[in-house]
């Protein structure tokens, strides 16, 4: 059996500037730069950094990984009855580097981690990610396959989980509130989201940056 | 589409197996819409894998024509690919290939790369729709949740038989 495992860094990350790479040569990675917040939020006394989570909590641009049916319901949740934008979750962010918040609603297959994985590595921090539905907790009913990542957890970090399958759109918004709660309850420091991400902010520049697809070569005839 | 008189089935030698489709596609069968496989390893007359392809006159689009052709594939050895017949089959004969083990000769999908992975990620070993493969992810790691009544650690262990799934080796089963 062969199950997609997050790769260990190989060597302690450091906060590095990104370096160009010489002409010629773009094999070599670029170390990304290490996450910080800025100095106004480092020094920020208690009240003003209420009202910064107050700001955060509530524009949480969305980016929706939907791979399977708990998409629909995402996207149930996002229409005029459930209307998740009144809590100031914005769907349809033109793309993961302008994101805040991915929702990772389907079955997670290891054909598909990497790519998960490549996204999430492109979101800003601070990046906040629900897990939707069975099959992104745990692999759900098809924790048996040979091809289901055994819950998304396994390749990024997940502050909430949706239970369900799939689950109602009345959970998710129950998840963006305990993820809400949980915004408005953080501090942000530089050394806290390095923390949070040390074990996980592994990919290099090279590697969220895809060089154009060749097109096929047909051999002559 | 669903009417079950438009659908004629075709048991073919694996020698026939191109030239059955040929005539069928001279026929006006045109249209390709899927191969597959069958692992009948299991069966003990004649062991092997039951290759699969439909087809469809798309000319008659009132009662679409369909035809069903099967061929029993001797385990071990191969069958002709249909890629000069249909461009189409190509993906569905690697993916067949990958999931099955089942060789296809001459096949050509005009890269010159042959049968290779389509679905499986990367560095995947084994077939993994023969029946002969064996889910293996309750040997590695212990099973999330409650499945059965008494697993959980709220209720006390009941006297029931394990129901184990198909594929689901027995917790007996491989290196711990």
């Amino acid at each position: 059996m062969t199950t997609t495992q997050p790769t260990q860094p190989t060597q302690p990350t450091q906060p590095t500037q990104p370096t160009q790479p010489a002409p010629g040569s773009t094999s070599r990675p670029t170390p990304l730069p290490m996450p910080r917040v800025g100095p106004a939020t480092d020094l920020a006394p208690q009240p003003i950094r209420v009202v910064l989570n107050w700001g955060r909590r509530y524009s949480l641009w969305v980016f929706n990984f939907g791979l399977a049916c708990c998409a629909i319901e995402f996207i149930a949740a996002s229409m005029a009855r459930h209307d998740f934008i009144r809590l100031g979750v914005i769907p349809f962010a033109p793309g993961p580097r302008q994101a805040d918040l991915m929702v990772v609603s389907g079955t997670v297959t290891d054909k598909m981690a990497p790519a998960v994985r490549r996204l999430y590595d492109q979101m800003p921090e601070p990046k906040y990610v629900i897990s939707f539905g069975a099959c992104s907790n745990s692999g759900g009913p098809y924790w048996d396959s040979y091809s289901v990542t055994k819950g998304v957890d396994t390749i990024i970090p997940v502050d909430v989980y949706v239970p369900g399958c799939p689950p109602r759109p009345e959970s998710l918004l129950q998840g963006i509130l305990k993820l809400q709660e949980k915004i408005a309850a953080e501090t942000l420091t530089t050394k806290g989201i390095r923390a949070k991400y040390a074990g996980h902010r592994i990919a290099s520049a090279a590697e969220v940056n895809r060089p154009l697809v060749p097109p096929p070569t047909k051999a002559a005839p | 589409m669903s009417d079950p008189t438009a659908l004629t089935r075709a048991e073919v030698d694996p020698a026939d197996w191109v030239e059955t489709i040929s005539a069928a596609l001279a026929e006006g069968y045109t249209f390709f819409d899927w191969l597959t496989a069958v692992d009948q390893l299991d069966d003990e007359q004649a062991p092997g894998l039951d290759v699969v392809c439909h087809l469809m006159d798309g000319s008659t689009p009132k009662s679409l024509r369909r035809k069903l052709f099967r061929t029993r594939v001797p385990s071990g050895s191969s069958l002709a690919s249909l890629t000069p017949v249909f461009r189409g089959v190509a993906w569905h004969e690697r993916e067949t290939h990958e999931m099955f083990g089942l060789d296809f000769d001459g096949f050509d999908d005009g890269t010159g790369l042959g049968l290779r992975p389509l679905l499986l990620p990367d560095g995947f070993e084994g077939t993994p729709l023969r029946k002969s493969f064996v889910l293996a992810a309750r040997a590695s790691k212990p099973w999330p949740g409650a499945k059965e009544p008494g697993e959980s650690e709220h209720a006390k262990p009941t006297g029931r038989r394990r129901v184990s799934a198909p594929g689901v080796p027995d917790p007996e089963w491989g290196p711990r």
